[in-house]
């Protein structure tokens, strides 16, 4: 499964995961296709995707947001993650 | 001598459909190109048999769905030029709303972006051109202040039927499979075996603007494959100097090899030191990646 940490950094206290935007999800789920690392998990009684692993999302990945024709799915800011990276580091996280 | 095909979304059900519908039909005013029906393509693929063989084509997906890109590569065209119409529209800052009737704003979006694309389209060239470009392409693609090396050694690996190479030497990888090599303030760029494994057979290169400056784990370009669209994410921040062009029109290089003819491109870097301490050695990578490979899908 998904490493356990990036750059040196544990893998739990990196923010970084699809956020679902649900007014425009259409329950394709072609993202919970593609993605290999079981992010995602499908409540089908609700018709609902859900963000159920979001440590197992690699770390500046955003493939799955390009199959998602509705483009109901956004990520964190790129630089502010990096940032927060460098500083667990310097902590020895 | 080929000409230009375009290849639209179909798009009856969606707004960005319709909209690119529309800049087909403004690019196929130019009677020169051959305008394709998805649906026909998709059901009578033989009505189009000969036409694929004498055409470049130009892809307009509506949406992330990509379509039109996934028909073009089950039917093996040869894809020059490629618009996602939704982030066409981002980028515009435009509002498409819910109604499958373009408006004013959307129609001349529409001839404005076929306008854009004609004028950046290639002019296709004869036989006695192809070679004189194939000379300057070479020429050019030895013109570079890098001292990259002739030619690389290799650790390998496998798993199942996937060969992994990670090269011996100068090399630094992020963790999302990229690599950079340095030499002095400037670097090149590309990504590894991973990912051209990954994705199998690359189908198209969009590459970074020369001059743009990109942060650390910025986007450099994105390949794309039937499978996926695969944001390279740069493992150094800089300027970019230059960019592979012969993966523009030969994209399939990545997979042949992603560290030799298949690199990205050149930038001109912003702090290699800083950068570093985010990197992994070759070494290390090909640790990192063994541990990967154990869980590779595909």
């Amino acid at each position: 499964m998904s490493e356990s940490t990036f750059m040196g950094v544990p893998r739990a206290k990196i923010s970084w995961a699809p956020v679902i935007d649900y007014a425009k999800c259409t329950f394709c789920l072609e993202c919970d296709k593609f993605c290999p690392h079981k992010v995602y998990e499908v409540n089908r009684e609700e018709r609902r995707l859900i963000v159920a692993h979001p440590e197992h999302c690699v770390v500046f990945c955003r493939a799955c947001s390009k199959t998602c024709g509705p483009d109901a799915l956004s990520f964190p800011n790129k630089a502010e993650v990096t940032e927060r990276i460098k500083a667990l580091r310097k902590e020895g996280a | 001598m080929k000409h230009w095909g375009i290849l639209p979304c179909n798009g009856l059900d969606k707004p960005v459909g319709q909209l690119a519908r529309e800049i087909a039909l403004n690019l196929a005013q130019d009677q020169s190109k051959t305008l394709a029906c998805p649906v026909l393509l998709h059901s009578a693929p033989s009505v189009y048999a000969k036409t694929k063989e004498e055409t470049q084509w130009v892809v307009l997906d509506g949406c992330n769905t990509r379509c039109a890109s996934k028909l073009a590569a089950e039917m093996g065209f040869s894809v020059g030029k490629k618009i996602n119409v939704t982030k066409l529209v981002e980028k515009e800052n435009l509002n498409l709303g819910h109604s499958l009737r373009l408006g004013p704003e959307e129609l001349a979006l529409a001839q404005r972006s076929a306008a854009e694309l004609a004028a950046a389209l290639p002019s296709t060239r004869t036989e006695g051109e192809e070679e004189a470009a194939v000379v300057r392409d070479e020429k050019a693609a030895g013109e570079t202040d890098l001292d990259f090396p002739a030619s690389l050694t290799y650790t390998e690996f496998r798993q199942d039927k996937f060969r992994f190479r990670v090269p011996e030497g100068e090399f630094f990888f992020n963790e999302n499979d990229c690599w950079v090599w340095v030499r002095g303030t400037r670097a090149r760029v590309g990504v590894s075996d991973y990912v051209q494994q990954s994705l199998s057979d690359i189908l198209f290169f969009s590459p970074p603007e020369v001059g743009a400056e990109v942060e650390q784990f910025g986007v450099l370009g994105t390949l794309e494959s039937s499978k996926a669209v695969f944001e390279v994410i740069a493992p150094v921040a800089g300027r970019v100097l230059r960019v592979n062009e012969e993966l523009e029109g030969s994209p399939e290089r990545v997979n042949e090899n992603p560290y030799e003819q298949g690199w990205i491109a050149e930038v001109e870097l912003t702090d290699w030191e800083a950068d570093r301490e985010l990197l992994l050695d070759a070494q290390q990578y090909l640790t990192y990646l063994k541990n990967k490979v154990a869980d590779f899908h595909v």
